[in-house]
């Protein structure tokens, strides 16, 4: 039997993720500023609307729509004419507007996603409930009656959230959060060699199979582009990888002096 | 003979008188200008004044009075939700384009001495 995806559209992340994510389902992706997390966002959202039909709806919380217009059209993405084609609406709202209207029978968000026949949401960025509470056990609840209200009105979901470490570990506190999504995509940077590249994971696809490696990946005029796996290193995620044994070895003793073979 | 200030309010009345009835009546203060602007630039926003305040970056002391009086003239919506006091641009297609039309106006820098004459006399 074959399940229904709901592609990304971005090149090399469908492959990891057997096709893209399953419907209705809240999809996580994580990672420090400048990671591409938004972008990763509006490319499933344009993706929609230009190559399977499906409307989308981005949530912000914090930026103009303005914004991503402009965000989007640096890679070719017209959003301002999926909005006047009614295939996109962007919606600035505050976190406690937004949850109280979910929870809401007709609220705006239904409204909208009914006017459009939206398919998919972007959130950007999930980080923002946390100014509804600074109790963790009441921000999980917020945050799944959040998730559940998406889901309710038949929606795959994007949802961004901040990472403040630049390098390195997540915190355990910001942990709890990956239990009450569906999957959860990391971007990070790595320091490797003298240059920052930067990494996706794909740490959880629940229900799913997915790949289980890191790959590089890289923010171009088109949009996210998923690359081939880190080789001959580890421990990527930490944000300093060292060279495997074999590449050390390889390095120290395999290459003629200067360089070049 | 007319005196000067008959003389320049009769060239400042020099527009559509659409917009100029929307000047006099309800967008008759820099606040609610600001606000019409934004509930126009952000069509689905609904929101607390609060929030508004901060997205416009306006206090909020000053921003709730004149959201109240655009909700009253019609030009926005406000609605109880879940004990939070919200507003939205009005759903009113002819109300709507107006407003679109006075943005559209406001490109034009004589248009928009006009409406900044009109609506310092109706802060006098």
């Amino acid at each position: 039997m074959t399940t229904t995806r709901i592609p990304t559209g971005i090149s090399g992340l469908d492959e990891m993720i057997k096709g893209g994510f399953l419907p209705q389902t809240a999809n996580l992706v994580e990672g420090a500023p400048g990671t591409g997390k938004s972008t990763l966002g509006m490319q499933f959202i344009h993706q929609g609307i230009s190559a399977c039909d499906e409307p989308g709806l981005i949530l912000t919380f914090e930026e103009f729509p303005k914004q991503y217009y402009r965000d989007a059209a640096n890679f070719g993405w017209d959003f301002a004419a999926h909005e006047a084609q009614n295939k996109l609406r962007v919606i600035m709202s505050s976190p406690e507007v937004t949850a109280a209207d979910l929870r809401q029978i007709n609220g705006r968000i239904e409204m909208l996603t009914d006017q459009i026949g939206a398919r998919r949401i972007l959130v950007d960025s999930l980080s923002h409930l946390e100014q509804l509470t600074a109790d963790p056990v009441e921000l999980r609840q917020i945050t799944y009656e959040f998730i559940n209200g998406l889901k309710r009105l038949g929606l795959t979901s994007v949802l961004t959230r901040e990472n403040a470490a630049l390098l390195g570990e997540t915190p355990d506190s910001e942990e709890d959060l990956a239990f009450v999504v569906d999957s959860y995509l990391m971007l990070r940077y790595v320091e490797l060699q003298g240059a920052v590249h930067k990494a996706l994971l794909v740490l959880k696809l629940r229900g799913s199979d997915h790949a289980k490696d890191i790959r590089q990946y890289a923010i171009t005029g088109r949009g996210l582009e998923v690359r081939s796996r880190f080789e001959g290193t580890q421990g990527i995620m930490s944000g300093a990888p060292v060279m495997t044994h074999a590449e050390a070895f390889a390095a120290a003793f395999l290459s003629p002096p200067g360089g070049k073979s | 003979m007319p005196d000067a200030d008959d003389f320049a309010a009769s060239l400042m009345d020099d527009m559509d008188p659409r917009l100029l009835e929307l000047i006099r009546t309800r967008i008759n203060s820099f606040i609610k200008w600001d606000l019409v602007r934004f509930f126009h630039d952000n069509p689905h926003t609904t929101d607390t004044a609060d929030s508004i305040a901060r997205y416009t970056g306006r206090d909020v002391r000053t921003v709730e009075p004149e959201l109240q009086q655009l909700a009253r003239d019609g030009v926005l919506m406000t609605e109880d939700l879940s004990g939070l006091r919200v507003y939205t641009f009005t759903g009113e297609k002819d109300v709507r384009d107006l407003v679109a039309t006075f943005i559209r106006a406001c490109d034009d820098r004589q248009f928009r001495v006009k409406a900044i004459y009109h609506v310092i006399r109706s802060l006098r």
